[in-house]
């Protein structure tokens, strides 16, 4: 009876050990308006995305993301605005309006899908 | 959560719009519009790589007497889509404390094959057996055999134990619920995000997308809009068997929620850990 298994257990790969998700690593302990950001187990489907989000934001003046290195699975992302609110403050609007903005998509799409008669249905593909 | 789009801090005018075209067993086909391509392109990584489906992850090998090594046909087997619906109920199996495997983490088939005939016997994934009552192997209909996975002579048998697991893409392929992702925008490449190789001409050397027809032509001395984004996406979800098409898509949204919630969450709690006051000195400028 033989096994076929990978030889090196990884565990659930490609989850890593860590103690937080998230890590803040400020610039300037006195100047909260410029952070950088360490997020653990996620790439560009969040960095880009996030990255796109907040840049929307009027008080951002920059924010870029990048992966210090392709083994280790994390982004950094980078934040500064023009004062007004902090960097923690920009990326908590980000996330709230990037998870707002996929509900709707969400929901669009929900809804176009229910919508049978406006889309052609091939195949007896059940709905 | 309010969904009205307009509600959006930042909102793209009226919010991103969704065009279905064509829904098939295996496909779906439509247009997400008014939107960016860092939200599109998201969206088609999250279907890739972090939908989870079920697939088989440890193969127990009985007997093989074929003509195929164990591991030819333990990496045969992973790649045989189970229909996933039902994934939810699983756990991961880096969220079980069992070992190796129990019944909460995994799904178990067995095949047995035995060819006593002179001809060749094919053996197909219809030949495995699910001890789950509900969780069970893709068929595109309820007679086909599906998906072929050795061919026996006389005298040749396969018996083996396979565990199904939870997982997603970015660990393997074989977890991944589509076959592809078409990702377009821009057939006219108006935005001149790629260039065509080309001996004389681009226009007669190059056939034109059959999206093109949904954007108007750029007109030969039109100048070049270095300000212009896309904002028309045309995706096609291709599945596996092992989720609806649709699924994907609404499963892919969700994932991608979840992750920004999870971001979201780590945030608060730092912000909450550092703030000895009602606002956390990180928020505070
Ligand atoms: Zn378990």
């Amino acid at each position: 009876m033989s096994m076929v298994e990978p030889v090196e257990d990884t565990h659930g790969f490609p989850f890593t050990e860590h103690a937080q998700k998230f890590e803040v690593i400020p610039t300037d302990a006195a100047d909260p308006s410029s952070a950088t950001f360490v997020v653990h187990d996620e790439d560009h489907t969040l960095g880009n995305s996030l990255r796109y989000m907040v840049m929307k934001n009027p008080a951002v003046t920059f924010c870029g993301y990048s992966i210090p290195h392709p083994s280790e699975f994390k982004i950094h992302m980078r934040i500064q605005t023009d004062g007004s609110m902090t960097a923690a403050q920009a990326l908590d609007k980000g996330l709230d309006d990037l998870i707002a903005l996929s509900e709707h998509v969400l929901q669009t799409f929900q809804a176009k899908v229910a919508a049978t008669e406006d889309y052609e249905i091939r195949d007896g593909a059940h709905i | 959560m309010n969904l009205d789009p307009t509600a959006l801090a930042f909102p793209d005018a009226s919010g991103p719009q969704v065009a279905i075209k064509e829904v098939t067993n295996t496909t779906v086909t439509f247009v997400l519009s008014n939107t960016d391509l860092a939200l599109a392109n998201a969206l088609r990584r999250v279907m890739i790589a972090e939908v989870p489906t079920i697939a088989i992850d440890l193969v127990d090998f009985e007997t093989n007497t074929t003509v195929l090594a164990d591991e030819f046909i333990a990496h045969r087997l992973g790649l045989i889509p189970i229909e996933s619906t039902q994934a939810s109920s699983l756990n991961y199996r880096h969220e079980c404390a069992c070992v190796p495997y129990c019944a909460e983490c995994s799904v178990e088939f067995t095949l047995n094959a035995s060819c006593q005939s002179e001809g060749t016997m094919s053996v197909y994934s219809r030949d495995l057996i699910s001890s789950h009552p509900s969780i069970d192997t893709y068929f595109e209909d309820p007679s086909e055999k599906g998906v072929l996975i050795a061919k026996l002579r006389k005298g040749q048998s396969l018996s083996v134990k396979a565990i199904a697991r939870k997982g997603t893409g970015k660990e393997h392929a074989k977890w991944a619920p589509c076959t592809g992702v078409a990702f377009e925008y821009d057939p006219h490449n108006r935005l001149r995000h790629t260039t065509y190789w080309h001996e004389e001409d681009v226009k007669s050397e190059w056939p034109k997308s059959e999206k093109a027809l949904e954007e108007p032509e750029p007109k030969d001395d039109e100048p070049f809009d270095y300000k212009a984004k896309p904002d028309r996406f045309y995706f096609t979800v291709e599945s596996t068997g092992a989720l609806p098409p649709t699924v994907i898509v609404v499963q892919g949204l969700e994932v991608l929620q979840r992750k920004l919630a999870e971001v979201h969450n780590s945030l608060r709690k730092i912000a909450e850990n550092q703030g000895e006051t009602a606002v956390p000195s990180i928020y505070m400028m």
